[in-house]
Order: structure tokens, then C-alpha cells, then sequence
């Protein structure tokens, strides 16, 4: 698999300003902008990294330069959400998508394993596409639990929390410049744990309609707060109740507005 | 992050003991948490180690074999009853005992401390104290076991390491043996450097004070900020002939200087760091230093050539360490290529094929048998009175790191804590009278500040908290000099002040 | 158009998570932590995730400084070394190596240390040599 990544990524070089990748330097392995074929014997495909911020940071930067990107599924249905939301310029960025392993999907619980670049303009996928990993079992075990339980077992999963904003910063689909957490009107600041629930009832509505499910939030956690058992439930509900699935159609809108402009309802703004 | 490890534990079925005059967010998810009055550490160490013996729950074959001078340590912790504790320390007998035997039936199990420990006059007497009890119950040389202490900055340890310490050289080889002198004498191609043992920071600024230290050379610290009765501190270092302070910023000390060199910060050197667990880490460069700053390490070489003096011509920080390995046996072993690895390597690493040290004294203690130190209880140096009837307590929070230079000129965190304050019991707080102010006064013998206050119950009644981030309202303008008198550090954990409305 | 990650150990505590600081065309655009170190197991705390905004602060020192009179005056490094270097030099003429203090750090990397205690003792010749581990 990699060496085929790796001839299609040099074939692709020769049109395009540089690949998104991550590259194994002595030092380890971080996300890289590859720009020459010399270079892709250090080109890997893990650990995991939020590889949606860096092509958002990398066009912002190059306003008129065509990247290309190494992405799994997850990476992909991030490009999507974000370019849904005008953070991630579709025309300027080739997707070299690969299927992750049956080991990879089955640790991650992931529905989707496969890149799904239906609608991208310029896009392939490398792989054979493997079964879903089954579901993750807390989010049935926490299903099971009465209401009271759910309020108490999430009170004592976010006294850990040590306000870290990790989950938020290595979100691949979170990039507003002023962040609602970071807003004293509605999270005191300074306070830890911060104040429950409104932290992290918060960062949930901001992400129901738009969390892929790459589980990097619950991998950054220091806590080990099982964030995804949250996010999960409200993609679950955002599913059934909407019909939206996040990152799977370039073309679908999401169920809550993007902008005021789309809001159904007369909003008197100045 | 060390918390993060902690929880892993936690999750694994690991029990959490906490002892800490404030509550802390890990006090919430301990199985004990007690609250003694600070400066009272020995007392209630003693305390746990007279229930452990008492009640048969030593570790006596490790005992047997692997230490002396248990019947002088029972002596002294018999006179420790727990009902004698709860007067001293404030925590009830029946927690006491608790935590003594959840603490000696649970192996292994790791004794975690920072500076709550060591900032006492009794600083060194506390570190004895919990070395006597980890001894006491074989948790030594264990993976998950032995005493730990966290430290606050990030690398203390290596600045240690590598002799930034009065009374040795790198690898905290003794300066007053003549033997050793020789050694650097030869490798560093100078005769006649000095056998006595040098000054501590503290005697520094008070050698300043007498005219007998004429000039400091200060490399990135902020004494005018870190150091105990700042007021005092500011005097000294102004008696002095000459300053020169090398830092990124103008910091309060700096802003003392006769000559200021601008260095470059982290993200612009090559180096290495050691972690609190010993480990050696790489710091690599990523940008070019603002203006005409240089690394710290450049400026040094730069002005040993200036006074002419050889031996400082490195091209790297590479190149240094390769000088550095050859007389610290610790580092023996240690190179950057090897470093390159992730992991790091942990000291002692005497040789290049040695793998490094995870934990210290597997097997046999560095002095062969382990000694217990037995030591009694004493009081703080200066106690609450009618005058100043509260004992303050300083310290860090998460948001900030040290004296500020660098944390609070960067937004996210300045946003999340802006503003000095003191944190006061409600109890406290009702007698006081703040009947909802929003600022007080803080006096002690030493100088006053006014701050913000935070009226709260997770710090002890009688007791309150002030972190030492702020310029604008400096804990250490409060703080009490006296110091530990074998460690040299200063009693920032306890002095008595008094809390009044403005 | 370069986008890279240079590997490092954060500064603000003892715990010495690894970062990624995210570098594009020479300039710091970001950190990210590093799920293969063993300490930080790809977390940060909050400092962690901020260690790179306080270097391009305006406030930063960028020429070395002179206190004249008045105040302070910028100099070159060559004005600015050679004072130092015969102040010092005269200090411990005059009045002994021991009239002369060093205080190292715990912010600085080892080879600074060394190099720092180095200079006290092999060219000064003071043991007068110790930095804020106490504090
Ligand atoms: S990553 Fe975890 S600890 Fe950090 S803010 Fe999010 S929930 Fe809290
Ligand atoms: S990220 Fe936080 S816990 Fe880790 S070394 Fe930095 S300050 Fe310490």
C-alpha cells in the first residue's frame, strides 16, 4: 500500500505546489509538506494527525497554491465539513485517499473505514475497503444507564478535565478565530475543572453536526474522558432525527445553519 | 501530565491517597484526601509510620535486609500517635490511620511530591521523612514504587545535573575534594580553581547586601520575582557594583541591570533538557532569534573569548555535550544521535552501550543499605499570632508558569488568569468582615500587597493561598527568608500574615 | 513554501512533554502534540498547546542594553561583551574570584548550565554558582 501512496504522491508532485503528508524523520513522525520525490521514502501513514488544520493553515497562507493530501476516511470526511464551511478550498486541493486496516478500524470503532470522496473534484482512493469495526461497547453500555446515572457519570468524568482545550485544538473540523469556551458570558474563566456542564455542553452542540468521528479529541484527552461516547450518542441522534451524517456528501447542507443568512426564521439583524 | 499517568492508574485499580492543605482537583478523585496545616509534614509522616509498625504492617524482610537504623526510627515515630498528630497537623486520627494502611497495603506504591514538600525550613527533614517511610514499606527500587519528586521547573533537574549548584560540579561531583578538583583542573586546562564550597542564590543576595559579592552574572532567572522578601532582595541587588542579566525579556531584574544581553528563547537554540524522571531531551531549533539576540550558549563563548579565556570554542551545543560526557559520569554514555530517539535517555547512563536507568536503586541502595533518618517534629519558623493570625501558603497554577516572563505575554493563558489573588476560607472571610469585597489587603512582617480575593472552601480555615505569578501583586513581597538549613531553600509554604478589607 | 515540524521539549514544567512546533516558511504557526513519546502520550496541557506565543512577543529583547546615564542605551554585542568582560575582570582583581556571583538556570538547556558554571569556575575560579531550584 504505502509503496503504491508513495508513486502516486510522485506522480501527482510534478503538477502541484506540495503534498500533505507525514513524514518519519529521525526525529518521528509529524504532518509535512512533501515537495520532492527524494523525500517520500520518509512518507508514513501513522500516527494520527489532524491532517484537515494543516491543509486549512496551508492554503490560508497560499492563497492561489494547488496542494495535494495523503488522507484516511476520517481525514477526508473532515475535508469535507470544512470545506462545507469555506475553511478548506476544494478546487486547489488533490485528495490521495487510502482505506485504513481492519486492525485500524476495529481499534477506532469506525463505521467508515473507507474514503468517501464522492463530489471532491480531484480526488482517488488507494486500497481495498475493509469491513466497519464493530461499536464502540461503551456507548451501549452508557445507552443502558437511567437518566440520573448519565448526569452523575459525565459529573465525574469532567472533574478531570484540566481545561487543556486540547480536544478542541486537535479537532479537525474546530476553527473559529473567538471560541465560545474561551468567552467569559458564557465559561467562567480560570476555573478547574471548568464549570460543569457548560464547557463541554458546549463544545458538544458546536460539533453535532459536523464531529467525523476520527476520535482524536478522546486520544488527546490527558483526563481519558471517553469524549466519543458523547459525540457519538449526538451523531446517532443528528442521524436519525435530521438524516445528516457529517463528511459523508460534499453537496449535503448541514441540518443547523451555517450563517445567519440561512437561519428559517426573520431574524431582525442590523 | 504526571496526573494523566496517575489516572491511568487509577483506571487500572490503583488507590490515590491526597494530603494537601488545599484541595486540589486530584483530591476529588482520591479515595483519602486529608488536610493538615502546612508545615506540619513531619508530624503526620511520623504518624503514618507509627500506625504502619504499630499495627504490623511493615514490609520486615526489606527492612531486614535492605536497611539499618530501624530501631532509632521507631524510637522517634513512637512518640507519634495519631491522636497526637490531630493536635499538630489538624487531620483526624481515624483518616490517619486510613491512609497508614491503605498506603501499606497497596504494593507497590509511589510517594508524589513538589514543593509542598521542600519549600520549609524543615524542607530537608520532610524528604528524610518520606524516604523513611517508603524504606519502612520495601517501596523501593520497584517499578510504580519509591518517592518522586515533581519538579516545578522545567529543567531544574539538568541545571543540577550539569553543576549549577554551589558545592559541586557536573554530575554533582564535590567541589571541597581536592581529587576531583584535580580531575577538572586537567580537563579543562586551568590550575588554581577554587576548593570552597560557593554561595547559594540566597547568600548571594545577602553577600550582596555586605558589599563581600561585588557582581552577579544572572543567565534567565528572575530573582526579583522568585525570591523571598522581594523588598529585601531589591535592596541587595542594588548595593551591587556591577549586574549583567542575559534574558529574552526585560523582566523586574533585568530592569536592575547594568548591562542587558538579549538571548534567544527555546524555539530558537539547539540543546537539551532533563525531565523530572531524569530523562535527557532534545530541544531543536525551529526559527531564527528575533533582532541581534543569541543563544545563551553563544553569548557565553562569545564572552570567554572576550576576557581571553580558552576552552569555549564550540560550534554546537553538540559539540559541548560531547565535553560534558567525558567528565560527567552520569551522562558517560550520553551523544545526540542517541538522543534522536523519542524516549530520550534516562541517567545514569554511564556508557554509550548502556540503556539508560528507569528507576533508581534496583536492587541496592547507591550506599549499599538503605539508612533511616529518623527525624522530629518542629515547628515553622514563624507561626500565626494575634497580629497576623493566617498562615499563607504560596504556589503555581495551571495557567501560568514561574514569575510569568513568558506565560503572561501569551494571550490564552493571561485570559484564563489575569489578575493576582488570594483565596480565603469562607469561615475566614465571614470573621474578617469582606462582606463581599472584592479586594484585601494582604501584611506580613514584610511588606503588603492588595490582591483579588476568592472566597472558597477548598483551602483550609486559618489558611490561605496566593500564587507567586503576579508583578502586580508579588506572594514573595510577603514571604519569609528563613531557610532550610542544610537545602538553603527558603520557606515559601508557610509565614503568618494578616488579611484586611479595603 | 516549506511546512514543517521540528520536534522539542516543552519548557513550562518538569513533566517534559515532546512538542511539534509547526514551522511554515521560517516562521511558528503552531503546536501539536506527540502521540509516540512515552511522558505525553499525545497530550498537552494548556501551556503545552501555547509554549510558541510568547517568542514573537514585541517585548522581546532584540539588542543588547547599557545603563548609562539616563538609562539604558542599545550597544553592540563587541561594546556590550567588552564591558562585561572588564568589569568583571577588575571585580575579581580587586576583590577576589569569591566577589563574583553566576546565577544559572533551570529555564536554559544543559550545555548553557555548563557552559555558565564553566566559565565561574575555570575562568573566574569562584564555586560562587547556583540558580532558582530552591524556588
Ligand atoms: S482534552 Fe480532556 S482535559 Fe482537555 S479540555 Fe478537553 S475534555 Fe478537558
Ligand atoms: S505540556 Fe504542560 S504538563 Fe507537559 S511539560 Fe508542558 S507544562 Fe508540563
Amino acid at each position: 500500500m504505502i509503496e503504491a501512496i508513495r508513486a502516486r504522491v510522485a506522480e501527482k508532485l510534478k503538477e502541484l505546489d506540495g503534498v500533505i503528508g507525514l513524514r518519519r524523520s529521525p526525529e518521528g513522525v509529524a504532518p509535512y509538506l512533501f515537495h520532492t520525490e527524494e523525500e517520500l521514502a520518509e512518507l508514513v501513514l501513522e500516527p494520527r494527525y489532524p491532517m484537515s488544520s494543516v491543509v486549512r493553515l496551508l492554503q490560508k497562507r497560499h492563497p492561489a497554491a494547488r496542494f495535494g493530501v495523503v488522507a484516511r476516511g476520517c481525514d477526508v470526511r473532515a475535508l469535507v465539513e470544512m470545506a462545507k464551511r469555506n475553511q478548506v478550498d476544494p478546487e486547489r486541493l488533490y485528495i490521495i485517499g487510502f482505506t485504513c486496516t481492519a486492525e485500524e478500524a476495529e481499534a477506532c470503532h469506525c463505521a467508515d473505514p473507507a474514503p468517501n470522496v464522492t463530489g471532491w473534484p480531484q480526488a482517488e482512493v488507494i486500497g481495498t475497503p475493509v469491513a466497519a469495526g464493530s461499536p464502540n461497547p461503551m456507548v451501549a453500555e452508557y445507552a443502558q444507564m437511567p437518566r440520573a446515572e448519565r448526569w452523575a457519570f459525565w459529573q465525574q468524568q469532567f472533574k478531570k478535565c484540566i481545561k487543556c482545550y486540547g480536544c478542541r485544538n486537535i479537532c479537525p473540523v474546530c476553527f473559529c478565530e473567538s471560541c465560545a469556551l474561551e468567552d467569559p458570558l458564557w465559561v467562567e474563566p480560570g476555573v478547574m475543572a471548568p464549570p460543569f456542564p457548560m464547557y463541554h455542553m458546549i463544545k458538544a452542540m458546536h460539533m453535532s453536526n459536523r464531529c467525523v468521528a476520527c476520535r482524536q479529541c478522546e486520544l488527546t484527552c490527558p483526563a481519558h474522558i471517553p469524549l466519543t461516547v458523547l459525540y457519538d450518542l449526538i451523531r446517532q441522534d443528528v442521524e436519525n432525527l435530521m438524516g445528516y451524517v457529517p463528511g459523508a456528501d460534499l453537496e449535503a447542507l448541514p441540518p443547523v445553519p451555517l450563517t445567519l443568512a440561512d437561519a428559517p426564521i426573520d431574524l431582525d439583524v442590523e | 501530565m504526571v496526573a494523566s499517568h496517575v489516572l491511568t492508574g487509577k483506571e487500572r485499580g490503583a488507590k490515590i491517597i491526597v494530603i494537601d492543605p488545599r484541595e486540589i482537583q486530584m483530591s476529588r478523585l482520591a479515595d483519602i484526601y486529608l488536610r493538615p496545616w502546612p508545615g506540619t509534614d513531619v508530624a503526620w509522616l511520623n504518624g503514618i509510620m507509627n500506625v504502619i509498625i504499630n499495627e504490623g504492617l511493615a514490609d520486615t524482610a526489606f527492612v531486614e535486609e535492605r536497611t539499618e537504623g530501624f530501631d532509632e526510627l521507631r524510637q522517634v515515630v513512637m512518640e507519634y500517635p495519631p491522636e497526637k498528630v490531630e493536635q499538630i497537623a489538624g487531620i483526624p486520627a481515624d483518616g490517619l490511620r486510613a491512609a497508614a494502611r491503605m498506603y501499606a497495603q497497596t504494593k507497590p506504591a509511589a510517594i508524589l511530591y513538589a514543593m509542598g514538600i521542600t519549600q520549609h525550613t524543615t524542607g530537608t527533614d520532610n524528604v528524610k521523612t518520606c524516604a523513611n517511610l517508603a524504606m519502612l514499606t520495601g517501596n523501593v527500587g520497584v517499578p510504580g514504587s519509591g518517592v518522586n519528586p515533581l519538579r516545578g521547573q522545567n529543567n531544574v533537574q539538568g541545571a543540577c545535573d550539569l553543576g549549577g549548584l554551589p558545592n559541586v560540579y557536573p554530575g554533582y561531583q564535590v567541589v571541597t575534594i581536592p581529587d576531583v578538583k584535580a580531575k577538572y583542573e586537567a580537563a579543562w586546562g586551568v590550575e588554581g580553581m577554587s576548593g570552597k564550597l560557593g554561595l547559594t542564590v540566597t547568600e548571594m543576595i545577602e553577600a550582596a547586601d555586605k558589599g563581600d559579592v561585588r557582581a552577579i552574572y544572572v543567565m534567565g532567572e528572575n530573582p526579583m520575582l522568585s525570591d523571598p522578601d522581594l523588598n529585601h532582595a531589591r535592596h541587595c541587588l542594588e548595593a551591587l557594583d556591577f549586574l549583567v542579566v542575559q534574558d529574552i525579556f526585560m523582566t523586574e531584574t533585568a530592569a536592575l541591570a547594568d548591562v542587558v544581553l538579549p538571548g534567544a528563547s527555546y524555539l530558537e537554540k539547539d540543546g537539551t533538557f532533563t525531565n523530572t524522571d531524569r530523562r535527557i531531551q532534545r530541544v531543536r531549533k525551529a526559527v531564527e532569534a528575533p533582532g541581534q539576540a543569541k543563544a545563551d550558549w553563544e553569548i557565553i563563548c562569545d564572552l570567554a573569548r572576550a576576557m581571553g579565556a580558552p576552552g569555549f570554542e564550540f560550534a554546537s551545543p553538540a559539540a559541548v555535550m560531547e565535553e560534558v560526557v567525558v567528565t560527567t559520569p552520569i551522562y558517560g554514555g550520553v551523544s545526540y544521535d542517541r538522543l534522536e530517539a523519542v524516549e530520550g535517555l534516562q541517567w545514569p547512563v554511564p556508557t554509550a552501550d548502556h540503556p539508560g536507568t528507569p528507576y533508581l536503586h534496583k536492587g541496592k541502595f547507591s550506599r549499599g543499605v538503605g539508612k533511616f533518618n529518623p527525624v522530629q517534629y518542629q515547628a515553622a519558623a514563624e507561626l500565626p499570632d494575634e497580629e497576623y493570625p493566617l498562615i499563607l501558603t504560596t504556589g503555581r497554577m495551571m495557567f501560568h508558569f514561574h514569575t510569568g516572563t513568558m506565560t503572561r505575554r501569551t494571550e490564552k493563558l493571561e485570559q484564563e488568569a489575569p489578575e493576582p489573588y488570594v483565596e480565603i476560607h469562607p469561615d475566614d472571610a465571614q470573621r474578617i468582615g469582606l462582606n463581599g469585597g472584592k479586594r484585601v489587603r494582604v501584611s506580613s512582617r514584610r511588606g503588603a500587597i492588595e490582591v483579588a480575593v476568592r472566597v472558597t472552601s477548598t483551602i483550609r480555615p486559618g489558611v490561605v493561598f496566593i500564587p507567586f505569578h503576579y508583578v502586580e501583586g508579588p506572594a514573595n513581597a510577603l514571604t519569609h527568608a528563613a531557610l532550610d538549613p542544610i537545602a538553603g531553600i527558603p520557606e515559601f509554604k508557610v509565614c503568618a500574615v494578616r488579611v484586611e478589607p479595603v | 513554501m516549506d511546512y514543517k515540524n521540528v520536534r522539542t521539549t516543552c519548557i513550562y514544567c518538569g513533566c517534559g512533554c515532546t512538542l511539534n512546533v509547526q514551522v511554515a516558511d521560517g516562521e511558528v504557526v503552531g503546536i501539536l502534540p506527540c502521540p509516540e513519546h512515552p511522558i505525553s502520550r499525545g497530550s498537552l496541557c494548556i501551556k503545552g498547546w501555547n509554549a510558541a506565543e510568547f517568542a514573537t512577543h514585541p517585548d522581546r529583547l532584540r539588542v543588547p542594553l547599557i545603563r548609562r546615564e539616563g538609562g539604558f542605551e542599545e550597544a553592540s554585542w563587541e561594546e556590550a561583551l567588552a564591558l562585561v568582560a572588564e568589569r568583571l575582570g577588575a571585580i575579581r582583581d580587586d576583590s577576589g574570584p569569591d566577589s563574583i556571583g553566576f546565577f544559572t538556570s533551570a529555564k536554559c538547556t544543559n550545555e548553557e548550565n555548563y557552559l555558565l558554571q564553566k566559565l565561574a569556575r575555570a575562568v573566574i575560579k569562584t564555586n560562587n554558582v547556583d540558580h532558582c531550584a530552591r524556588l
